[in-house]
């Protein structure tokens, strides 16, 4: 097929999403990517409406425009919506649109986990807007600090609308930090060594990494403090033994990372867009490699900054001190090696470029008061002031948002075909920046006087008076600027000049797509042999579009990915991914439901929406592999590479592994908060004898061992392509997970613990049922595994699931038995009972 | 396999000394944290307890560590080809493990200084 239209009808044929509402099944990255984009965008001019209510409250003082308790919920709900419905999400979107094209990819390599990703995004940020209409929005701060969101402080329904809508959002925040990081790692186009991945993607695979370990720390804190409310497990409240520190401890380990998993998308854009400005390479490739893996590092290494006024002895606090001004260090390294690009190249002003220059001022502004922040007595001083609001925005406006409009007016023509115009552009910058810092430099002064934050009205004549009319005068401005960009936007849409193909002249391989771009981006696959491909070769689209490279063929109608090996890239298999497919927006629809009868305390219906969801998600997962609607067997199948599921190394696999980091990083919280409690808790108390039977939990311990065992011979026999007596074999380590599952249930059932009357028996209870989930699971998927080798979907030839299986079944060993030793031997070790 | 991971020009080698800085920083705030949780010193001491000098034993052990591996990784480095993948990251692995020496440096001095329970 050489006809260049025909070609492109065959691939859009396959690749295109379904017509009319058929488009919600879409699992297509661009689609997906968009979507993400547009719905954090409505939810930002939700953000923005609320911080100018918050400015017209505070712009005179002893206003009672708005009372305090809706004032609580507008201040809570800014910062709940900008950072987890706005920013987080917009950027997953734009990684999820741009990584795939960057990296020379037709596809992200889960692209149902996306789909499921944006569903559990939109559903749970519209649970979460609702409480606003509804008049019982959360009200204790976007950050939630126990004991003012527990139960006794906060009764209504406010705190269980963050808890749970938050927890529903963040699975599409993990669901892109997995599809991203396998996708970067195991996509790329042949040649594209590490060493020759865009800046962008080192950003991105950074972020991804960040998010698998930054997030579960959130996530189990939000589940215990949800189970305290609705249940009454004491996990905060000193009384029942637990501690609200904890909850600091949880939120911050996750708070502070998050600062960085936004900054480092945003000033990856920030990289990718000034060599193409100065018309040179990046200056300092290396360099800027080594500083965004030291963010990804020491930026774990800061939380307890935030809570240096709660009662940490001084060394500790310094320590933190200390390293909160390190991470400066990899930040300025950044600053010199754009300033440096800058310098030497020859500058194009650009729309673009403006935002970044104000990118460049108002960060690096934000970056000296975190420097500020950072010492321990000022801190102290400037303490939940208005300073610390000045500070915050500085960094995320300065750091996330301007980055964004320049990555937004620099992809623009990538995702129309259009030129944004120059004029209205410009009044938007300028009135933007200017509104900026009227607002919040403004806004440090404020602070340094002693406004506290978070108050709905203030006293005249205490020297805040003019400070913070004039915030709120520039925080209309802004508005303004920002409205001007929205109808740039929207107008360039229908007025827009058509954009010539790459029109900035970038050196990246996205900007050899259509633009639009088609829904299989690339129409072969090329070798790629340098960091800028485009410059070198600017003919490469037309030889890409013309089938000149790899996997150029679509008649056997899948969607086909390359697969390469992480470090060299060199092929190793065809990834054969999923078309078009409604299970994720019906297990989204399930969760939803979930969601929304937790909150309304209707736990049946809760436990039917949970079954309804994982029936969903099963059936999903039945569609992979072998079946017919994936990539059945076929007589003449190719070799050379193969494809991916008759592999034992592919993507599935690798999602698996990194899935189970995350996992264990939220088991690793369950463990420190265990220990927290136990060393520190005030209260802390053990029952008066011991409840658990550890000789059950130790029989049950052994089926599951013999389980796992089994299992691993069953995958070590496939790998070495025997799979004579397979099927009994599979049978055989069901009945054992079954027995094991059974003798656990049994062991918890009979076990009588107390969880509402102490923290102690109420973390163990929660540590006892993420130890029956796992098992659970990994008994399920046994069974299914059973089925499909039945089927002829798993053999010596398709070996692929079972040791995707793997991993998970050793995960849930090794928990099984860190559990017995950390939460049942070490306290009988220590004189306690379990 | 173990063999190739241990190259200093292997990828692993970019994270492994934040990996272990990482790993120092945990046991250095935990432990600081439980010891003054179970058997605090007396307040009277300053600086001068064995606590403060355990924190310090452990810091010098894991400078020494990160120091051995920075010169190891900057050696291979120079071994290999201008502009060959193995240089990159023999030279990112020394600058990663270079720059963990050095936070953990700056963060473990307060030891010296500092009252560890106060």
């Amino acid at each position: 097929m050489t006809d260049p239209r025909a070609r492109h009808q065959a691939f859009e044929k396959v690749w295109g999403n379904l017509p009319g509402f058929g488009t919600l099944a879409a699992v297509n990255h661009t689609s997906i990517g968009l979507r993400f984009m547009v719905t954090g965008m409505l939810f930002f001019l939700v953000g923005g409406l609320l911080a100018m209510l918050v400015r017209t409250q505070l712009a005179l003082p002893e206003q009672e425009i708005i009372g305090p308790e809706a004032y609580n919920q507008f201040f809570t709900m800014h910062g709940t919506v900008m950072m987890f419905l706005f920013a987080i999400p917009v950027l997953e979107g734009l990684a999820l649109y741009m990584i795939p094209k960057m990296i020379g990819a037709r596809d992200l390599v889960f692209p149902r986990i996306s789909s499921l990703g944006y569903y559990c995004y939109l559903f749970g940020g519209l649970i979460i807007l609702s409480s606003l209409f509804l008049g019982i929005a959360p009200d204790s701060g976007w950050f939630m600090y126990t004991p003012l969101s527990s139960a006794e402080y906060a009764p209504g329904p406010g705190s269980d609308f963050w808890l749970l809508g938050i927890t529903f959002v963040e699975i599409s925040a993990m669901a892109a930090g997995i599809e991203l990081t396998v996708s970067i790692l195991r996509s790329r186009a042949p040649g594209m060594t590490l060493t020759r991945m865009p800046i962008f993607c080192w950003y991105i695979l950074a972020m991804a990494l960040m998010i698998i370990f930054g997030f579960p720390p959130l996530i189990l804190g939000s589940i215990l403090l949800e189970l305290e409310r609705a249940a009454g497990w004491p996990f905060f409240e000193v009384a029942g033994g637990g501690d609200p520190l904890l909850w600091q401890h949880l939120f911050w380990l996750f708070g502070h990372p998050e600062v960085y998993i936004l900054f480092l998308p945003a000033a990856g854009i920030v990289s990718t867009l000034i060599p193409v400005f100065a018309r040179r390479p990046l200056v300092g490739y290396r360099w800027i490699v080594l500083s965004i893996l030291l963010i990804g590092f020491i930026s774990f290494g800061l939380w307890v900054h935030h809570m240096f006024t709660v009662g940490i002895p001084q060394l500790a606090q310094a320590f933190f001190s200390v390293a909160s001004m390190l991470v400066a260090v990899p930040t300025a390294i950044q600053v010199f090696a754009w300033l440096a690009t800058l310098w030497t190249g020859r500058v194009a002003f650009s729309l673009p470029m403006l935002w970044i220059f104000g990118f460049l001022i108002i960060f690096v502004c934000g970056g000296l008061t975190g420097v500020m922040l950072a010492l321990v007595p000022f801190n102290w001083q400037v303490h939940d002031t208005h300073f610390v609001v000045a500070h915050l925005h500085y960094v995320l406006v300065g750091g996330m948002f301007f980055p964004l409009m320049a990555g937004l007016y620099y992809w623009l023509p990538h995702i129309s075909g259009r030129m944004p115009s120059e004029r209205l552009g410009y009044w938007g910058f300028w009135l933007t920046f200017i509104g900026f810092n009227a607002t919040f430099l403004l806004m440090h002064l404020t602070g340094l006087l002693g406004m506290p934050r978070r108050v709905y009205t203030y006293e005249a004549g205490l020297g805040w008076d003019w400070l913070n009319l004039l915030s709120s005068v520039g925080g209309f401005i802004m508005s303004a600027g920002i409205a001007l960009i929205l109808m740039d936007l929207l107008l360039h849409f229908r007025f827009g000049k058509p954009a010539s193909r790459n029109p900035w002249n970038a050196d990246t391989l996205e900007w050899a797509t259509n633009t639009p771009p088609s829904a299989y981006n690339f129409g072969s696959i090329p070798d790629i042999d340098s960091r800028h491909p485009l410059w070198d070769d600017p003919g490469l689209p037309d030889s890409i579009a013309a089938g000149d490279h790899h996997i150029p063929e679509i008649d056997h109608g899948r969607r086909e990915l390359l697969g390469t090996d992480a470090i060299g890239a060199r092929v190793r298999e065809v990834m054969h991914i999923p078309t078009n497919s409604w299970w994720p927006l019906c297990a989204a629809l399930g969760l939803a439901l979930v969601c929304i009868s937790l909150l309304v305390r209707v736990y049946p219906l809760a436990l039917f929406g949970l079954v309804i969801a994982g029936i969903f998600l099963f059936r999903w997962s039945w569609e992979n592999g072998a079946h017919p609607k994936a990539a059945p067997l076929g007589v003449n199948e190719r070799t050379d590479p193969p494809l991916h599921s008759r592999t034992t190394d592919g993507p599935g696999r690798w999602g698996m592994i990194v899935t189970l980091m995350a996992d264990a990083t939220l088991y690793l919280s369950l463990l420190f908060g265990w220990f927290y409690l136990w060393t520190v808790s005030p209260d802390w108390r053990l029952p008066e004898e011991t409840r658990l039977s550890t000789s059950g939990l130790m029989a049950t311990g052994v089926l599951l061992t013999l389980t796992v065992f089994r299992y691993r011979r069953l995958t070590e026999r496939l790998r070495a392509g025997q799979d004579s007596g397979l099927w009994p074999a599979s049978v055989q380590t069901s009945v054992l997970a079954l027995l094991h599952l059974g003798s656990l249930i049994w062991v918890i059932a009979s076990a009588g613990l107390e969880p509402g009357a102490l923290a102690h028996d109420a973390v163990l209870s929660v540590m006892l049922y993420y130890l029956l989930f796992h098992s659970l699971v990994a008994t399920l998927a046994s069974l299914l595994q059973s089925a499909r080798i039945k089927l002829g979907y798993v053999s010596a030839h398709l070996p692929y699931e079972a040791i995707v299986l793997k991993p998970f079944w050793i995960y849930t060993l090794a928990i099984f038995w860190i559990s017995y030793t950390a939460f049942l031997l070490l306290p009988l070790a220590w004189g306690g009972s379990p | 396999m173990i063999r190739r991971l241990w190259q200093p020009t292997h990828p692993v080698h970019t994270t492994l000394g934040l990996l272990l800085w990482a790993l120092w920083f945990v046991v250095l705030y935990g432990g600081l944290s439980i010891v003054c949780a179970v058997a605090p010193p007396a307040a009277a001491s300053g600086a001068l307890t064995g606590l403060n000098g355990g924190l310090l034993l452990l810091t010098a052990t894991v400078l020494a560590l990160l120091a051995i591996m920075t010169w190891r990784c900057w050696r291979a480095g120079k071994a290999q080809a201008p502009g060959s993948s193995e240089r990159f990251m023999a030279r990112l692995g020394a600058g990663a493990h270079g720059v963990s020496a050095l936070a953990t440096l700056w963060i473990g001095l307060p030891v010296v200084v500092l009252p560890p329970c106060v």
